[in-house]
């Protein structure tokens, strides 16, 4: 032992110093570093001198600036006028977020589903889902999104007056999706103890459970009845604080009569008006009511679907509980009749077509729709109005406090006539104004007792969404890329995983006497999560870092928005720190999870 | 006596192929049913629309636009000799690896498959294209030539690698041509500014490049990685987990920024095919360092000991024995990875460049497109992905048969 230690310090002092693999490693490495500082200096010295030159703000002062950018869907509140570039910029992180999240869960769902299919027995399903991963994973995915969010979401749906109803209140239109949502109100906060006592309840619950089923040695869940009891718990105390409530005195409701905007506010100083320094109240319930009114609304030709739609006309939708009586006529009732106009309904009374029975055979025909005289579609509209009574409505305004209802006028026997006679009023031309759209309409708004959740439904009463909560065509149009794209990849990683179990493992389930369902959770699908799960992580990290092409979608994510900030303070350089740091943190924050992950999937060796 | 038994089912034929694969339950049977129906509803309407709603002759007139952009109309040979010659060099080395025993056969299946398209092309321009009209052919004869020149003189295989150096310089010399342009404006060598490349030519350069250039940059960078010299080790590390942290278009629109600041310069003096250049290979070489990476760790201890044994020193060690070994390895997720950046190239819309994919944006927003009702986003979607697919697919298809035959994960 010790000849031999003594031998290597001979051999290392018989190497000169300039063949001593620790010096010139040493030497090396100063190099490097000398030579990196030198190239690095050279680009800083570059890069302040071109800023000084070019004039371009290079700190991050511009972040407390007031931004002004509009931004149409955040997941927070955010007010283009009074809000800094911090917040905007805040916002688009929570964007990408936002797509990211929802996108790695639908994404690992999609994926296993293709994945299992690859495997299927079922040789159908097998050619299906592997011609969907050829296609996708094989085409680039800024393709995809505008085949999706361009070529697909924003031409085949219909428009924003003539939605899609979906089951349960929800909406589809070129405006994107909203559905029914469950939105704290102001009750809220008398519940929260309570929902926290029950969550406290449940986790007692589950200790207690635990133990005894331990102390018990026989198999058993504790999970069932620590969520029965939290949920039992919560609904109990929910029904306690709703049935309690009363309307506060101070919670007072406006509407607009010639925007439709319903207000909720906190009335502070008991003044009866919406005072500026008075705040807002979200999700507040109102009920809205009108003794009668009229909307109008002009015949139109236009392309929906890729399809050429003449001479139809659409009111904002008014479902038929909400009224006792709707009529829809034209405005200049004579000339209509001389020109044998008729109204035909596609859903009374919002929407239908007007036409020409040219074969009189008493309805309306593909055909008779009524076309301009020289044979063109454009500049030929009739207007029409549509007469309401009692229309009563419960809206529930948005986090700003804010809720739209239909832009009604007033009707007056002015309105009820004829405005001018003649073709020229009834065909093209604008609308005609009366002092009568001017006059106030009889609107009663109250506000209604509500729980501490409130169950919001979408609308549609001036091109936008009111109410529920609402996803854009941009938002779903990447998100579907994103989703589509990634499960492409996942699937073949849960194929991967799932064929990497041995087959042993199949035959001694089935041995042990479990069937081809419980084979699969019990036995093939866990073992096969020890595999998947890593390279899925990196998956997940993929489809966020993917979400910066959110900006073909023209969603507003981290590199969109720091780009608009960049272009209108000058300041890119910051900017673009911004994203690489955004970015890194979260790359950071993914990998800290799949450290946990990988901790907890590895295989506990004994 | 034992009562003859029905004779078992049978097992061939198309009837009990149907049985066993797609009617072998109830369930499976009404899964197949309403499949199939999917199947031919989907298969139906695209077609339906394919062929009779698609506005396909504004594609069909913009093709020179996807092709390679604004090049000069007059210089359009150029293009399409730089293609003749690659696609020699292609098809030359797809001919000399039909010598060896293993390699043969997956070049082959890629060999035909561009070959079908280059003589799909050919046709093409003989019956249409008047302005190129032979070129095409001339690129088709180059490049099935250029096989059996490599199946008839194996010797060449040696010089493989020389010519195409060669061929790669030529390709860019004849591209980007050696005249300056004030000199003789009508010259047929003048040059092309990098601001009229564009199109599918686009495509292929910044892939092309990004790929050969970053791969020195990653061996690097995966030995540097590997290094037992810290600083060396931790600049390693830096650069690779802070590229691979942020998503590409980010580096492009930093690389839009930066560059031009980085060399002093006013930003119209640095072409934008330079910035998406310097982003495309740094960003690549920090993935193709995690594949060399892979390919490093799968040779075993025992060669570096072994190379020790026999005297080399670390830097033969390295050049001799472990790195044609890792390289070996990783063919298929090099492969893998220039499949991504083929794609990725789509993102240099970012700084204005006009590959394939930007190309489609000035087309879908020409004044006659704007009048189609619906736009013709979905007949310029679908020759994307044709595009692209047609691409990525066959060389993903190679990536796995070479993965097969390299034993890759079958240890």
């Amino acid at each position: 032992m010790s000849a031999k230690s003594t031998n290597s310090q001979v051999v290392v002092e018989k190497i000169p110093f300039y063949r001593n693999v620790k010096i010139i490693g040493a030497l090396a490495q100063i190099a490097f570093v000398v030579v990196f500082l030198l190239i690095v200096a050279f680009m800083v010295t570059n890069v302040l001198s071109a800023l000084r030159k070019a004039n371009i703000p290079a700190d991050f002062s511009f972040l407390g600036r007031r931004a002004g950018i509009p931004i149409s869907e955040s997941p927070i509140r955010y007010n283009s006028q009074t809000d800094t570039y911090a917040r905007a910029f805040f916002v688009g992180v929570l964007n990408t977020l936002k797509v990211s999240l929802v996108g790695v869960v639908l994404a690992s769902i999609l994926g296993v589903i293709i994945g299992v299919m690859r495997l299927s027995s079922n040789w159908i399903l097998k050619q299906i889902a592997t011609v969907y991963v050829e296609i996708v994973r094989n085409t680039p995915l800024a393709v995809q999104i505008i085949f999706w969010s361009l070529a697909v979401l924003l031409t085949i749906p219909p428009r924003s007056l003539h939605p899609i109803k979906l089951l349960g209140g929800g909406l589809y239109s070129n405006l994107g999706l909203a559905l029914p949502w469950l939105f704290p109100s102001y009750r809220f906060a008398a519940w929260l103890p309570w929902l926290i006592a029950a969550l406290v309840l449940g986790i007692v619950v589950y200790g207690y459970r635990r133990r005894q089923i331990i102390k018990s040695e026989l198999p058993g869940n504790p999970w069932p009845l620590a969520i029965l009891a939290f949920v039992l718990a919560s609904a109990i105390s929910y029904f306690i604080v709703a049935g309690g409530s009363q309307v506060p005195e101070k919670l007072l409701t406006t509407i607009n009569d010639k925007s439709g905007v319903v207000q909720s506010f906190y009335d502070a100083n008991d003044n009866g008006s919406k005072d500026s320094d008075e705040k807002f109240l979200a999700h507040a319930k109102v009920d809205i009511s009108l003794k009668e009114g009229r909307m109008t609304a002009f015949t139109q030709s236009l392309t929906e679907s890729k399809k050429l739609i003449y001479s139809e006309f659409r009111f904002p939708p008014i479902l038929p509980s909400e009224y006792s009586k709707a009529t829809v006529s034209f405005i200049d009732e004579e000339a209509a009749n001389a020109e044998g106009l008729k109204i035909h309904f596609y859903d009374e009374p919002n929407r239908g077509v007007v036409y020409k029975d040219l074969n009189s055979n008493g309805k309306f025909d593909r055909g008779e729709e009524v076309f301009d005289k020289d044979g063109k579609t454009t500049g030929y509209s009739a207007k029409l109005a549509l007469d309401i009574e009692d229309f009563h409505r419960q809206v529930v305004t948005d986090r700003d406090g804010n809720a739209r209802v239909p832009r009604f006028k007033h009707i007056t026997d002015d309105t009820k006539k004829a405005v001018e006679s003649g073709p020229s009023s009834l065909f093209g031309g604008p609308a005609a104004t009366t002092n009568a759209d001017i006059k106030e309409l009889q609107f009663t708004v109250n506000p209604e007792k509500t729980g501490p959740l409130v169950l919001s439904k979408p609308s549609i009463p001036i091109s936008q969404y009111s109410g529920g909560m609402s996803f854009s065509a941009s938002y779903l149009g990447l998100l579907l890329a994103l989703v589509i794209y990634t499960a492409s990849f996942i699937s073949e990683l849960v194929r991967a995983g799932i064929m990497a179990v041995p087959k042993g493992q199949t035959e001694a389930s089935k041995a042990v006497g479990l069937n081809g369902l419980q084979t699969f959770n019990l036995i093939v699908f866990p073992q096969a999560l020890r595999i998947i799960m890593p390279p899925m992580i990196s998956q997940f990290l993929n489809l966020t870092k993917n979400s910066s092409l959110g900006v073909l979608a023209g969603f507003a994510e981290i590199v969109v928005i720091a780009n608009i900030i960049g272009n209108q303070t000058g300041a890119n350089v910051p900017t673009n720190i911004l994203i690489i740091g955004s970015y890194l943190t979260i790359s950071f924050a993914f990998s800290i999870i799949m450290n946990i992950v990988n901790a907890k999937m590895a295989i506990v060796e004994r | 006596m034992i009562p003859a038994r029905k004779p078992p089912m049978a097992t061939s034929g198309i009837g009990p192929w149907f049985r066993q694969n797609m009617f072998n339950n109830i369930g499976n049977s009404i899964i197949s049913i309403l499949a199939v129906a999917f199947v031919l509803l989907s298969m139906f309407n695209l077609f339906t629309w394919v062929f009779t709603e698609g506005h396909w002759e504004v594609v069909w007139k913009n093709m020179r636009l996807f092709g390679v952009y604004t090049y000069p109309t007059d210089l359009l040979w150029r293009p399409l000799l730089a293609a003749a010659m690659t696609m020699g060099l292609v098809g030359l080395s797809a001919g000399l690896a039909q010598h060896d025993e293993d390699g043969g056969e997956i070049m082959r299946g890629v060999f035909w498959w561009f070959f079908a398209l280059v003589a799909f092309l050919a046709v093409l321009g003989l019956i249409f294209w008047e302005s190129v009209r032979f070129w095409w052919l001339i690129v088709a004869i180059v490049n099935i030539g250029g096989y059996y020149l490599g199946k008839a003189v194996p010797q060449l295989s040696r010089r493989l690698i020389w010519i195409w150096a060669i061929g790669i310089i030529a390709v860019f010399v004849v591209i980007a041509g050696v005249l300056p342009a004030d000199s003789n404006p009508e010259s047929a060598m003048r040059f092309v500014k990098t601001k009229n490349w564009g199109g599918f030519m686009l495509t292929l350069i910044i892939s092309a490049f990004g790929i050969i250039v970053s791969f020195p940059l990653g061996i690097a960078l995966a030995l540097g990685r590997k290094s037992k010299l810290p600083v060396l080790k931790y600049f390693s590390i830096g650069f690779i987990e802070i590229v691979r942290g942020a998503p590409l278009i980010a580096w492009l629109f930093i690389a839009s920024v930066f560059v031009p600041l980085l060399l002093d310069q006013s930003p119209d003096k640095v072409p934008g095919l330079y910035r998406v250049l310097a982003a495309v290979t740094l960003f690549s070489a920090a993935y193709m360092a995690e594949n060399v990476r892979g390919g490093l760790a799968a040779v075993p201890n025992g060669q570096t000991e072994a190379a020790q044994a026999l005297g080399l020193s670390a830097w033969q060690n390295t050049r001799m024995i472990v790195l044609p070994q890792a390289l070996r390895a990783v063919i298929p997720a090099i492969v893998g990875q220039s499949i991504g950046l083929f794609k990725d190239t789509s993102l240099v819309f970012v700084v204005g460049l006009f590959d394939i994919f930007n190309v489609h944006k000035i087309v879908a927003t020409q004044p006659e497109v704007l009048l189609i009702p619906g736009g013709i986003r979905l007949e310029l979607s679908l020759l994307l992905v044709a595009v692209y697919w047609y691409f990525s697919f066959r060389m993903s298809i190679a990536s796995r048969q070479l993965e097969k035959q390299l034993g890759v994960g079958e240890r």
